[in-house]
């Protein structure tokens, strides 16, 4: 056990840290053209793809090494990079289990964001029961032809392809009859709406597939075994945020305690109160635990073991604390963790939402609800925990046997 | 970054499991629970024979010259068997106590008699108050023509009536000053408090006009408030260690008895009531886990977060611990709630140090002046 950074990463941070003060943007990143060029300037400077192979325009990087890249982003309030959902999700499912003219086309478009990717996963009656989904994909020879509703679809709007789970075989049962393909969202047969959210913006959209095509070359893997590779990438690893997000956590964290310092009650700042103490005290004290619960992820990764069902007690972890987090901030704001508009300038209430996005203390709260839903439910974590790590029996389910509809 | 044990850490925490487990069975703990001492000698004597008397000392003087990291493995294990004894006092109290602030005759003396099984020690750390702060010790120091009178009375000092020497912080003309008293000493009494964990003995100990040495000074006079900080950061982070195996036997206990126990046709555990619970606690200790070892290191290393590691473990650790346990005889149902039943010896033994050293609430208020200060 040694928890000091190795002589080799400290060098490293030290270069990103150098790059970043050279190329930092000077002015802010807003449309999604100003986004890519950034993007791919990070990509150029082995900044993104770290870990992917070299043979697929990858740097072959070590976890730490795109750990620290993260980190240092987020440090340096940096634009985050587009496409995320193709460098963490699409890219390593067509890697594993694409073929060599899938990788061919597909990867180094997602490398440089010159084709952004969705993900076409949930569905409204599909949620955390992911195998029920009903959108179908039926064979018409030299193309499939989809139809069906996805929901919850992050990046829909801005998205060139999507990563789809389709129903090819009804007559199994639920988790065989799923097959996965590679789908051009701008084709007529595909609609998609914004869905706006609690937040009063809309991340995700709503997507309507009648009759949208999809080549055989862009099947994924065998017919069935959609749910099988799905598994794979759903619990694809992706470690390299996680230092990134305590270092958020910590940047909100800092613009709380002179948010306090300013306030008063009482004639008092707010920071003299013990009462609003012990609070700054328990966030400060989780925010450490999951700072170190990061470290050991990262030795995980670096040492080339995977986390597995371990994945689960992490985002378990991270997603409720970060609702405790974010009442605890209401608690101690008051109304002024509401106000998205109209803030007193001295209070400097703006914060990291997320890497690379400033914006209000509202914001982040509404915020904090969506990480106990999405990519697998706080109750479905603890499915996996108890069932997989625990090895408590398995629920007697009605859906294990029959078929899907 | 490494945030993984070593090789031989990880036989350490074997080894000292497998000899828990045969030696410091619930039945020896709670035969323990009826002893006048409290403490089994014969054991006492195999644990300096396994090195771990002296696990955290220098090798000169008897040790192993292991770390905190080391030190947390086995408090660890101690706490999931409830050991009954006084390592802690004795080791991480008076040693790490003797450690930090002692001459080198001092240590000399005492940590290599306390490596070899043949001294028991402990530390006064509170006065008749609750405030873990050295900077309120009420005790008062007399200058003598022989050397100093000590008056004052502490509470909760952990084996006391098995020590050799207590290490006894009070105010002297110069300021907070640190003695080595012995306990059978004249104008030293004893009384035992009980508390709920009756494998932990604790007592009053009351001075009065104590008589000691020059010779009885540990570290400088007047000058003993960062030597006693450091301790207690050390004691709240081996009490955090000790919590953590507790709690882990409890889970362990839960889930075993989750697969087993039937209700409705069915084990309790595949009702999801119950496997969340599991799931809960499993993080909760995972994380506990990940505090405790984080801060035993950073002191080690004397890494610049250390103090407030120690903080962010304690007051983290003590939370944990009272979940899982506290959720481990919900699990249990009826039996969980009886005398028969063991899980109660590991519920008492997390209990007891949730409040020692510190509770949370106290050290969330050192991470706060660590925040606000910064």
């Amino acid at each position: 056990m040694d928890l000091n950074y190795t002589p080799e990463d400290v060098a490293f941070r030290k270069q990103v840290r150098t790059w970043l003060e050279q190329h930092m943007p000077r002015h802010e990143v807003k449309t999604l053209e100003e986004r890519k060029v950034w993007h791919r300037k990070l990509y150029e400077a082995g900044y993104l793809g770290m870990r992917w192979p070299r043979e697929y325009g990858g740097y072959g990087a070590r976890p730490m090494e795109e750990a620290i890249v993260a980190d240092e982003l987020a440090r340096a309030k940096a634009p985050a990079p587009t496409n995320g959902l193709g460098l963490g999700i699409v890219g390593p499912t067509i890697i594993v289990h694409g073929t060599p003219a899938q990788k061919a086309r597909y990867l180094p478009k997602i490398l440089t964001a010159e084709e952004m990717w969705c993900q076409l996963y949930s569905e409204p009656n599909a949620g955390s029961d992911l195998a029920a989904l009903r959108t179908s994909a039926e064979d018409r020879g030299d193309h499939f032809v989809v139809n069906g509703q996805k929901i919850w679809t992050s990046g829909g709007k801005v998205a060139d392809w999507g990563l789809l789970l389709a129903r090819t075989d009804p007559k199994v049962a639920k988790h065989k009859g799923i097959t996965c393909f590679l789908m051009r969202m701008r084709q007529p047969g595909v609609d998609v709406r914004p869905l706006k959210q609690i937040t009063g913006s809309a991340e995700f959209c709503e997507v309507f597939m009648t009759g949208a095509r999809v080549e055989k070359a862009d099947q994924v893997g065998g017919l069935g075994e959609g749910w099988a590779i799905a598994q794979t990438t759903l619990g694809y690893e992706r470690g390299g945020r996680a230092l990134a997000r305590i270092t958020s956590y910590a940047s909100q964290f800092g613009r709380l305690v002179e948010a306090a310092r300013q306030l008063t009650r009482h004639g008092r700042p707010l920071l003299d109160s013990p009462v609003v103490r012990q609070k700054l005290g328990r966030i400060w004290a989780e925010l450490e635990v999951e700072r170190y619960q990061a470290l050991r992820t990262l030795t995980l990764l670096e040492r080339g073991e995977h986390p597995g069902a371990g994945g689960s007690l992490t985002k378990l972890s991270y997603s409720e604390f970060e609702k405790r987090y974010m009442e605890l901030v209401q608690e101690i704001l008051g109304p002024y963790g509401q106000l998205t508009q109209g803030a007193p300038r001295e209070l400097h209430l703006e914060v990291d939402t997320a890497v690379g996005e400033q914006g209000t203390w509202a914001y982040a709260f509404l915020w904090s609800r969506a990480g106990t839903i999405y990519a697998g439910s706080s109750e479905i974590q603890k499915n996996v925990i108890g069932e997989r790590i625990l090895g408590l029996p398995k629920e007697v389910r009605a859906d294990r046997t029959g078929v899907a509809r | 970054m490494n945030f993984a044990f070593t090789d031989d850490q990880v036989l350490l925490r074997n080894s000292a499991r497998s000899v828990l487990d045969e030696q410091v069975k619930p039945a020896h703990v709670r035969a323990m629970m009826d002893d006048a001492a409290g403490y089994d000698d014969a054991f006492w004597q195999e644990m300096a024979k396994l090195g771990w008397l002296g696990l955290p000392f220098p090798e000169e003087q008897g040790g192993a010259g292991l770390g905190l990291v080391e030190l947390a493995i086995l408090l660890e294990e101690l706490g999931r068997a409830a050991y009954p004894g006084p390592y802690v006092a004795t080791v991480v109290l008076g040693g790490l106590g003797l450690s930090l602030a002692g001459s080198a005759a001092q240590k000399e003396k005492w940590l290599s008699a306390v490596a070899a099984g043949r001294a028991r020690l402990s530390a006064a750390l509170l006065d008749q108050h609750l405030d873990w702060d050295p900077a309120a010790t009420t005790t008062t120091a007399s200058r003598t023509a022989a050397g100093f009178a000590l008056t004052g009375a502490k509470r909760f000092v952990p084996w006391a009536h098995v020590a050799d020497a207590v290490l006894v912080p009070a105010r002297a003309p110069e300021g907070l000053t640190l003695f080595l008293v012995d306990p059978r000493a004249a104008g030293v009494t004893l009384a035992p408090m009980v508390g709920i964990d009756l494998a932990s003995r604790w007592s009053e100990m009351r001075l009065a006009e104590a008589a000691v040495g020059p010779d009885a000074v540990v570290g400088p006079v007047g000058g003993a408030g960062p030597a006693l900080e450091a301790l207690l950061r050390r004691a709240a982070v081996a009490a955090s260690a000790e919590m953590l195996g507790a709690a882990r036997r409890c889970l362990d206990m839960s889930v075993e008895y989750a697969k087993v126990r039937e209700q409705f046709g069915q084990p309790i555990g595949s009702f999801q009531a119950i496997r969340h619970r599991c799931a809960e606690m499993l993080m909760e200790a995972e994380n506990a886990h990940a505090a405790v070892y984080y801060a035993a290191w950073a002191l080690e290393a004397g890494a610049e977060d250390a103090s407030v590691a120690a903080s962010v473990c304690k007051s983290y650790v003590s939370e944990a611990a009272r979940k899982v346990c506290g959720d481990a005889i919900q699990n249990h149902g009826g039996i969980g709630f009886t005398w028969e039943y063991d899980l109660h010896l590991y519920v008492k033994r997390a209990k007891a140090l949730e409040p020692m050293f510190g509770d949370a609430e106290h050290h969330r208020e050192l991470i706060a002046r660590h925040v606000a200060a910064a």
